[in-house]
Order: structure tokens, then sequence, then C-alpha cells
């Protein structure tokens, strides 16, 4: 039980510190870096690192009001 | 409320400096469009990581669980006695 929960916990952290890595490198050090760099060839085009993070903000909050959503609608039904 | 007052004059002095310097043109502009985004990509990674660390090092404290079990079974008995139904769930 508590492997798990440290296993969970470490999947996370390192998902969220690749995440910030790579992120990093796309924003910050890519554009002061050549044209014709080999590494450009790793890192998806510029435009995908405002479109990325938009939707998944946009996903997010659909989710989110979809939740509310059913909650209200279930405890109103419980209600009547 | 007090709270949301530091938070908000937080947001607002960020955003000045981010106007300052767009204005200003220190860093190439297009570089300059793209930080909120960035600040907020990495605001939600911190909160990620801190989850993470926080399930790394929760502690369980096994001779406390021993304990508990120990009291559940001494409550269960005593109330069964007095004819109190506990059901075991």
């Amino acid at each position: 039980m508590e492997l798990a929960d440290r296993a969970v916990g470490f999947l996370l952290s390192f998902i969220s510190l690749s995440i910030f890595t790579y992120y990093t490198f796309w924003v910050i050090i890519l554009p002061f870096v050549d044209s014709d760099n080999f590494i450009h060839n790793y890192f998806l085009p510029q435009e995908y690192a405002i479109l990325i993070p938009v939707c998944a903000g946009v996903v997010l909050l659909c989710l989110l009001c979809m939740f509310i959503g059913f909650v209200m609608l279930k405890s109103k039904k419980k209600m009547a | 409320m007090k709270h949301v007052l530091k938070i908000f004059s937080l947001l607002l002095v960020i955003s000045a400096l981010w106007i300052g310097l767009l204005q200003a043109s220190i860093l190439p502009q297009s570089h300059t469009w793209l930080l909120p985004i960035y600040f907020i990509v990495s605001l939600g990674c911190y909160g990620l990581l801190m989850v993470g660390v926080g399930l790394m090092r929760f502690p369980t404290c096994p001779q406390e669980a021993l304990l508990l079990q120990q009291d559940i079974a001494e409550a269960k008995g005593f109330l069964k006695q007095s004819g109190v139904d506990v059901g075991c769930k």
C-alpha cells in the first residue's frame, strides 16, 4: 500500500518535471538556437507551444463545468 | 478578504512588469508574448510536483495503526457486552 503510494507520487513528480523541462526548452531556449540545428527535429513547431496549453486549459474547464452540472442535477433529483 | 487582496496585488505587479517588459523591448517581442502562458504552465507543473512529493513522503505510522486496531477490538467487545448491536463492516 505504501509502495503503491510512493510509486504514484514518483510518477507524478517525474511527469511534472519532464513537462517543465520540455516546455522551458521549447519556449525559452529554442528561439535563441540557429534554425538549422539538429535539436529542432525533436521539438514541434512553435505554434503548438501556445495551442497545446490553451486546448488543455479549455478541456479542463469544460470537464469541470460538466462535473459541477452533474453533481447539481444529481442532488436535485435526490431532493425531488 | 485580505488574502484575496494580496493575491490580486501580486497579479497586478506581475502584469505591470510584463507590460513594462513589452514596452522597453529588452527581449524580442515574440518572446515576451509567450511569458504569461509559460508562467501558468510552470505553476501547474509546480502544483503537480508538490502533490507528487507529498504523496511520496506521506507517513503511515504502523505502531499507531496497531494500537488503533486494538482499541477498535476492545470497544467492540465492550459494546457487545452492553447489548449494543455492533455490525461488523
